[in-house]
């Protein structure tokens, strides 16, 4: 497990990271969202060991993390970078070595990402020669290559086609299955819905949100209520104390209840109204939770 | 891992990447072949060096003749190759045919045109000796005595100027390769530590080793594949002087070959240290030539010093900037190779310069260290500094 407490950093006047706290379990998938500028980056190169923090903590299986632990963290910077014109293998193999490995070992498992991510026929390119795609497999493959207990990404999906993306979401719940922790910063609110465990919303340097999806949905204060009256009058439930419609389309509405509002008030009330074709409760989007805690 | 071992693994990258680069292999060629090319000029149109001369001679007395100036001709820089003849007309034909460079007949030497004087002037040295102790010989003189009266040791010369004009050339080509593999290695680390830089492979690589480990690796493994091209250019150029007879290969060369590379060796990681400051200070290429150029100044300035000092190594700008780290790798060299410095001051020389890089060394690291993850507008020198400060 790989925590991060209480991290402050400050570049100047600005202030990075406000007393942002993370926490990542071996064998989880923990997606890193937050607006530009909220601090992502500088918690990872932190976490890392890449950048100091100014205080705080970083700790690995309960303990405050070594310089040498860190060093076997796999890391994927949000800005892309390799040496243009090395060998894929050669440049696999040589980053699995200053991981660690022994030659042996590293040739073995440079060929085996290389084969498991598709760049096989590529392997013995240079990397400027290959397509920006295939550019940031090879990416993956040397944030992979040394079987890191840890994985942090740096917007692993950004550029990535469909095929690519499967490939990363693939990867990376077979690294977490495998006991590794995982995390890594996304805008595509959808796709980390999707394939994380959990979530961790960073604003302005501080975690505003953290937790699986469905305990963050529950965390929500008021239940929101999708309904759809066929033949209602459009004002229909606008006198119902403690309801506040929040959207409105041509098909229904979205309602948002206060506390003390019962939901049976709303479909009798919509009973009343009309014939009533949908009644059911709104599962909030990972998009619509952000935009929440965020503009809050 | 240890800062060694990681140390090592940069260092192999480097090498391996840079030999197997078209680009050295073939500039390596090129120099090669261009060192090997003036060296043999110089055998084939320098004025020093031996003749090589075939000599006839026919009758008891022409080839005693031919023998002695067989063994005294090196002083008349000639070598000389005797023929017999049975047949002093065959001996003739050979002379006039050019077959032979001067033909012994009784009274005479013949030769298709003029003699060349060192072989005229061997010869007839030779003839005057051999005929002086036959005349002594006649007149009761025991041979070996005549011997001793007639050939007595010859004067050892010893010069006492700076004329010595193999050794000056020997300098002058050790300076010019010394600032050409200078100049260019020290920008290979310049221009591989803006690579990583500008590439962003360097967050990768820092995530795995620590900044002092991949300078320190960059800086020998490039720092090898110069040592090694210039220690091929240097043998290519010594072996192929003696070859063309431009030099007679001795233990002085071997002495020089040491000093050329122990300077490099030496200039190159101070100038190394240099060159990645002024590389990691920016994070473009196109950047980099300004911020290196006050490098290569100083580099250029040590090597246009090196030209008054070929011509008063003793002077006062020599013994200063033989002394001074910064020009010291071009100067000292020169001096050393022309041997106007005492053993003392190479020795200052040299324990100056370690001085200057063991001061250097720390710095240059912290400065990159603090620096590498800097990228955007190149950074003034002071900003620089004061990020080494605040790293760890």
């Amino acid at each position: 497990m790989l925590e991060l407490r209480d991290l402050s950093r400050r570049y100047g006047q600005i202030v990075a990271l406000d007393g942002l706290s993370l926490t990542v379990p071996d064998g989880e998938v923990v997606g890193f969202v937050g607006p530009n500028g909220a601090g992502k980056t500088t918690a990872m190169r932190i976490a890392l060991g890449v950048l100091d923090r100014d205080t705080g903590e970083v700790l690995w299986r309960g303990a405050p993390v070594t310089r040498e632990q860190q060093r076997l963290f796999g890391y994927m910077p949000e800005e892309r970078g390799l040496y243009p014109k090395m060998r894929v293998d050669r440049h696999l193999r040589y980053l699995a070595q200053l991981h660690g490995r022994d030659p042996g070992a590293a040739g073995g498992a440079a060929a085996r990402w290389i084969e498991r991510l598709g760049i096989a026929k590529h392997a013995e390119q240079r990397i400027e020669e290959l397509s920006l795609g295939n550019q940031q497999r090879v990416q993956l493959a040397a944030a992979l290559v040394h079987d890191p207990p840890v994985l942090i990404l740096d917007e692993p999906f950004s550029g990535l086609d469909p095929i690519g993306t499967d490939v990363m979401s693939q990867v990376l719940a077979e690294r977490a299955a495998d006991g590794a922790a995982v995390i890594f910063s996304s805008h595509q609110l959808e796709l980390v819905e999707r394939i994380c465990d959990r979530v961790a919303i960073v604003n302005r340097g501080r975690i505003v949100a953290q937790g699986r999806v469905d305990e963050l949905r529950a965390q929500r204060s008021r239940p929101r209520l999708r309904v759809e009256v066929e033949g209602a009058p459009d004002g229909w439930p606008q006198r119902l104390a403690g309801v506040q419609v929040v959207a409105r389309d041509e098909r229904g509405v979205l309602l948002e209840l206060a506390d003390g509002a019962e939901d049976q008030q709303v479909l009798e009330a919509a009973t009343r109204a009309g014939r009533v074709r949908l009644f059911a409760p709104a599962r909030p989007t990972l998009a619509e939770l952000f935009r929440e805690v965020v503009e809050q | 891992m240890s800062f060694r071992r990681a140390t090592m693994l940069v260092a192999r990258r480097e090498f391996g990447e840079r030999i197997r680069t078209r680009a050295l292999q073939i500039s390596t060629l090129v120099t090669v072949l261009i060192v090997a090319a003036i060296a043999t000029a110089a055998g084939l149109f320098g004025d020093d060096g031996p003749e090589n001369f075939t000599v006839a001679a026919q009758g008891a007395e022409a080839v005693s003749i031919a023998e002695a100036a067989r063994a005294t001709g090196r002083s008349f820089d000639a070598r000389i190759e005797v023929k017999r003849f049975t047949d002093r007309t065959q001996a003739r034909a050979a002379a006039r045919n050019g077959d032979v460079d001067a033909a012994i007949v009784g009274e005479e030497i013949l030769g298709e045109d003029a003699l060349p004087t060192e072989l005229e002037g061997a010869l007839q040295a030779a003839a005057r000796q051999v005929r002086a102790t036959a005349a002594l010989r006649e007149e009761g003189v025991e041979p070996n005595a005549a011997q001793r009266a007639l050939a007595p040791p010859a004067l050892h010369v010893r010069t006492l100027g700076t004329q010595d004009d193999g050794r000056r050339g020997i300098a002058f080509v050790a300076s010019l390769l010394l600032y050409l593999q200078l100049i260019v290695f020290g920008l290979s680390v310049a221009s591989g530590v803006v690579e990583e830089k500008s590439s962003r492979v360097v967050e990768i690589l820092l995530a795995a080793v620590p900044g002092r480990a991949l300078l320190a690796g960059k800086i020998l493994g490039i720092g090898l594949v110069g040592l090694l091209q210039l220690a091929l250019i240097a043998v290519v150029g010594l072996v192929s002087a003696s070859l063309s007879g431009a030099i007679e290969l001795d233990s002085d060369h071997a002495g020089v070959l040491a000093v050329v590379l122990v300077w490099f060796v030496l200039g190159y990681v101070l100038y190394a240290a240099l060159y990645a400051v002024a590389g990691v200070i920016v994070s473009r290429q196109e950047d980099m030539s300004s911020s290196s150029t006050p490098v290569t100044m100083i580099l250029v300035a040590g090597y246009l010093v090196a030209f008054p000092v070929l011509e008063d190594p003793d002077g006062s700008l020599a013994t200063f900037t033989s002394l001074l780290p910064l020009t010291s790798p071009i100067v000292m060299p020169v001096r050393a190779v022309m041997g106007d410095a005492g053993a003392t001051e190479i020795a200052a020389s040299l324990g100056l310069l370690v001085l200057a890089i063991a001061l250097l060394i720390p710095l240059a690291a912290r400065i990159y260290e603090g620096s590498v993850l800097r990228m955007g507008k190149p950074l003034k020198l002071r900003e620089a500094l004061r990020a080494a400060r605040a790293t760890r």
